[in-house]
């Protein structure tokens, strides 16, 4: 068989199974289930395109998707603007965020980007329990509108979002952008003796994470309608970290599904109530011993070199 | 015959190390010209300060006229001075035909278009054209040494810093690299600066010799001139490498 039709008939096939899923599985509670799923495929994949490709961890990711997902509280809630408007804010409040961070540590050698991401979503979470006259502090903000009435509705609209996400950092990865962040990842002085400005690329790939997962994070806030401190929590960084080691690093795609996998799984072991972690952990460490290059990216490959 | 690069008074230190010391010679355009030294002679520092790699303390660098102080690596590269490394550092994880393409992509020549078929057009021209799709982490050494200066030559360099190019090769991979190198002087016109030990290769390939030690140049001379230059000869003393000079000397002398 084709590997280009083979491809496109597994997306064709996940994207299937994505959009029936909520036809399937109706109840309300399935639908939330599912639609913070595509939220955390789009903070995955975001998360992939940066680190996996240029191999500058970022240890702090929740710092983009919970200023995004306060921006659209704070939009919505106290200047009462059109929920809309939180897509298009968000992403732009992210995108600062990364350059505050990103543009002095980026530059650096060393491990000050990754520290710098960690402490400053630290920081962040701080800030709202600080601040909490305008962010309401351990309660966050509540009473934020939802885009859409119907919760079906809004589940098409995030995974729209999730696939144009996928689709948007997939291109660039596959043109010579993409190329340039795997260079940067394999050697950054021979980058520098190609003539290529590594700075320039490097900020340029966080910034493009930060936008989708600003975005991420104000669909999020949409859906919860609500936000709280916990959105730029580092262990919602590390669990985003584990989801794409699970999906496969630098595949874009992989990541999505390694999201959708294990926080679908979370949420299924709740019938093993106490016992949940540890299934949870044992599954983890199962698929980070015997497959450490991640589960789904890697046996996509393996499907394609047998088809070809 | 314009002078391409001219380079007056660099000097650097680390703390109290001289490691270059008011370092001063110019290329002329299509030259090949050979750096010859000890360990420690300050040969690599000094290339690292012409290409932006280390800041240098004093000194001027000029290429075609122009200052390089204080430009990035990259902007230095996209000046038209181009580099390889002693150690090779290919982008590991991707193939060789993309290690190429990086340097395709470098603004100098990007808006040339069709970086793959350039990049496949360099590896044939270093005799990589049917490794092309081979992951660079598997190449033996001497195919990463010639993938390192197909990366330089992407960039359509007017000036190539070879930083040991033969270190680590095997006796029969050394005259063929030779070779590749003396095609790209004489058919592209490439201006050539070379980093190299005692070798016999080495020495019939340049045309003159700038020998370092402790930071500074001892000799200026043809490769004949230099390995019997009293100066050169006492920085070999009671090295290894006196007895390789002495034999580079007399073959390439009977040469």
């Amino acid at each position: 068989m084709d590997i280009a039709k083979l491809d496109q008939l597994a997306i064709v096939l996940v994207v299937a199974a994505l959009a029936t899923a909520p036809l399937v599985f109706t109840s309300s509670y399935a639908i939330g289930v599912l639609t913070v799923a595509l939220c955390y495929g789009i903070w995955a994949t975001s998360w992939d395109f940066m680190s996996g490709l240029t191999g500058r961890e970022n240890f702090g990711h929740s710092l983009f998707i919970g200023a995004g997902a306060y921006t659209a509280g704070f939009l919505n809630v106290q200047f009462a603007l059109s929920p809309w408007w939180s897509l298009l804010a968000a992403p732009v409040v992210a995108v600062a965020f990364s350059l505050i961070l990103g543009f002095p540590t980026l530059r650096l050698k060393g491990p000050y980007f990754a520290l710098a991401m960690l402490s400053g979503s630290a920081v962040m979470q701080n800030f709202t329990i600080i601040f909490s006259t305008y962010t309401g502090g351990q309660d966050g903000l509540n009473g934020i509108d939802p885009i859409l009435d119907s919760t079906l509705a809004y589940y098409y609209l995030v995974l729209t979002c999730l696939i144009a996400t996928t689709v948007i950092l997939k291109l660039i990865a596959n043109s010579t952008w993409g190329t340039i962040l795997r260079a940067i990842r394999g050697d950054e002085a021979s980058c520098q003796a190609s003539g290529i400005n590594v700075n320039f690329y490097k900020i340029a790939a966080l910034m493009i994470s930060a936008a989708f997962a600003g975005l991420g994070g104000a669909l999020y806030a949409h859906y919860q309608l609500q936000v709280g401190p916990d959105l730029f929590a580092v262990v919602l960084s590390i669990n985003i970290i584990i989801m794409v080691y699970v999906g496969g690093l630098g595949s874009i795609y992989g990541p999505v599904g390694g999201a959708l996998l294990l926080s679908i799984l979370t949420e299924s072991l709740r019938a093993f109530s106490e016992y949940r972690l540890w299934v949870y952990t044992l599954v983890l460490i199962f698929i980070l011993f015997f497959m450490p290059q991640g589960l789904i990216a890697p046996l996509w490959r393996r499907i394609r070199k047998a088809a070809a | 015959m314009t002078v391409l690069l001219e380079v007056a008074g660099l000097s650097k230190r680390f703390g109290g190390l001289h490691a270059v010391k008011d370092v001063s010679f110019s290329l002329q355009a299509g030259s090949i010209t050979g750096v010859l030294g000890p360990n420690g002679a300050g040969k690599t520092t000094m290339f690292n300060l012409l290409t932006g790699f280390l800041p240098f303390d004093s000194g001027t660098v000029n290429f075609e006229g122009r200052s390089l102080a204080g430009l990035a690596p990259h902007l230095i590269v996209n000046r038209g001075l181009a580099r390889t490394f002693q150690l090779a550092r290919p982008f590991v994880g991707m193939t060789v035909i993309e290690n190429v393409e990086v340097a395709c992509l470098a603004p100098r020549v990007r808006h040339e278009g069709k970086a793959k078929q350039r990049a496949a057009a360099l590896l044939d021209q270093v005799g990589l054209g049917d490794k092309v799709d081979h992951l660079v982490d598997v190449l033996p050494y001497g195919d990463l040494r010639r993938l390192e200066i197909a990366r330089a030559l992407a960039t359509r360099p007017k000036l190539v810093l070879l930083d040991e190019p033969f270190a680590g090769l095997g006796a029969g991979e050394i005259q063929p690299l030779a070779d590749l190198i003396r095609v790209l002087h004489r058919s592209e016109g490439l201006t050539i600066l070379i980093i190299e030990h005692k070798l016999r290769e080495f020495m019939q390939l340049v045309q003159e010799v700038i020998a370092m030690d402790f930071g500074e140049i001892i000799a200026v001379g043809t490769p004949a001139a230099i390995v019997r230059d009293p100066r050169v000869v006492e920085a070999y003393i009671g090295t290894s490498e006196q007895a390789a000079l002495a034999t580079a000397g007399g073959e390439n002398g009977a040469a």
